[in-house]
């Protein structure tokens, strides 16, 4: 049984100054099952942030509706965690008060919540910056600490919203690694959202591939590769058959945008 | 020079008081060269020894002590009323577009065109210093605070929603300690300006305080005394910012890293 479910999701933007309005997302429908790791790959505009929005209750879809466990989603709530693409830590806050955020939005003991914490700084790798504010951290690390605010509230979903995009390539794909034996090790649903076709398919189990504006579901792509998965599996044949692929798709779509 | 390059701290400080000697070495020059007459402008050995005189023979220290009282009493009940109604309208933007009109416009009513009125309403006592230092700061905090609270980062916000958060969790664990700096900023600016009006208000209508020193000088044309009770309110005012900040600093951390 699907944990989430779109169902005929659109999106029309008001136009601007009178002019007519955009059309950013066709009607799209998306069944997200238990333990799901699913990308959602198209290039830049094509609606796939909008489509992540409507889930978390950001945004509300001009047609059709989100179903998480069969309840109508219309706001955001703590089942559907978010990761952003700009650095959303907040600055006032350590980083175990920041993972704590929603813990204590929740009404957490506080012993309960240092634990929580504790347990996901590890898991992150940030033993050592706990007392640190976002400022005092580079980049990759203001991530692994959104992850790990967003994990620690134990969400129904994960969503994340090109999580790495701001980040230089090494860093980006110790984060893929990270976030994938996270995944391994925890088997959370996920909902991610990339630009990056190798990212698209390193993570998923599903990729599905969108098209330019208007935004639609135009291929789904199933990854055969197995797990525990290994940054190695990159140069694999099977790996670069799937780039190959999915390079076609985008490569089309991208001519469609440009 | 080059654009945007920071001095060290030692040299920050050198560079500050140069500029405070050079001024006191030009205004020697003027005086005790002979180039103004001592009716318009004392010199400064006059003006010390004239300030000498105010606290030990005038009892010029009770003056001071009220005009700062009466900077802080006016100065925080504006700020008491006015921070919480900025965050309010800040967060909530019915009641921004109920206040904000009305405020937009009483901002611009200068306090010290209200003293005549105020003396009619409330005498010359205490309480319309007070006033006109209330009516002086409380507009200006009131939109301010509204303005940084209202430009809180959007994505924050959200962040905060997809992490559990409620209305009143939004504005209690987001918007408020997000605006504090800015809050604890605007506040020292206008203290800055609450001393402006309290001179003003002593100017007119007063029995103590430094402003009517001031006046009282003005009409025994002793502009050493004028000039003493004009430099004591610099500094008076020099050390609140000061403090001001060394306390920003303190309680806001994060924002300065």
């Amino acid at each position: 049984m699907s944990a989430l479910a779109i169902d005929n999701v659109s999106r029309t933007f008001a136009g601007v100054h009178g002019g007519p309005p955009t059309q950013a997302l066709l009607p799209t429908s998306i069944a997200v099952t238990d333990n799901d790791f699913i990308t959602i790959l198209g290039p830049s505009g094509c609606g796939k942030s909008t489509l992540l929005r409507i889930v978390a209750g950001l945004d509300t879809p001009t047609g059709g509706e989100v179903r998480l466990d069969g309840q109508t989603v219309r706001r955001p709530g703590a089942d559907r965690g978010m990761v952003f693409q700009s650095y959303t830590l907040f600055p006032w806050l350590t980083v175990v008060e920041n993972i704590c955020f929603g813990l204590r939005e929740k009404g957490m003991p506080q012993a309960r919540q240092a634990e929580m914490a504790a347990h996901y700084v590890d898991k992150v790798g940030l033993r050592g910056f706990e007392r640190h504010y976002p400022k005092m951290l580079s980049g990759g690390m203001q991530q692994r600490t959104a992850i790990a605010r967003a994990l620690a509230n134990e969400p129904r979903i994960l969503l994340l919203d090109e999580p790495f995009g701001a980040l230089d390539n090494q860093t980006r794909s110790l984060m893929q690694e990270l976030l994938l034996s996270i995944w391994e090790s925890e088997r959370k649903t996920v909902l991610f959202v990339t630009h990056d076709i190798e990212e698209a398919i390193f993570m998923a189990n599903r990729v599905l591939v969108m098209s330019a504006r208007p935004g639609r579901i135009k291929a789904e792509v199933a990854v055969p590769l197995g797990h525990p998965r290994h940054y190695t599996v990159k140069t694999s044949p099977e790996f670069s058959a799937l780039k190959a692929q999915l390079t076609e798709q985008i490569r089309v779509e991208a001519l469609k945008a440009a | 020079m080059t654009p945007l390059v920071p001095v060290s701290p030692a040299r920050k400080v050198v560079l500050g008081l140069a500029f405070f000697a050079l001024f006191v070495v030009a205004w020697s020059i003027v005086t005790f060269g002979g180039f103004v007459p001592k009716t318009f402008l004392a010199d400064p050995w006059t003006m010390l020894h004239e300030g000498w005189l105010l606290f030990t023979q005038f009892g010029f220290a009770k003056d001071v002590g009220i005009t700062i009282w009466r900077v802080l009493g006016g100065f925080i009940l504006a700020a008491a009323v006015g921070v919480p109604l900025g965050i309010a309208m800040g967060a909530y933007k019915p009641i921004e577009a109920f206040f904000e009109p009305f405020v937009s416009f009483a901002r611009y009513l200068p306090a010290s065109a209200f003293i005549p009125l105020l003396i009619l309403w409330a005498g010359i006592g205490e309480l319309q210093k007070l006033l006109v230092i209330f009516i002086g700061s409380f507009f200006q905090i009131v939109l301010m605070v509204a303005v940084t609270v209202g430009s809180t980062r959007r994505d924050l916000v959200e962040a905060a929603y997809t992490l559990g958060a409620e209305s009143a969790g939004i504005v209690r664990r987001v918007l408020l300690p997000s605006a504090a700096p800015s809050i604890a900023e605007t506040l020292r600016l206008v203290l800055g300006w609450a001393w402006t009006y309290v001179i003003v208000a002593e100017l007119i209508g007063a029995s103590s305080g430094i402003g009517h020193m001031i006046t009282d000088s003005q009409a025994l044309l002793n502009t050493g005394q004028i000039i003493f009770g004009i430099i004591l309110i610099g500094i008076v005012g020099l050390i609140s910012d000061l403090s001001f900040k060394q306390a920003n600093r303190a309680l806001f951390p994060w924002a300065i890293v």
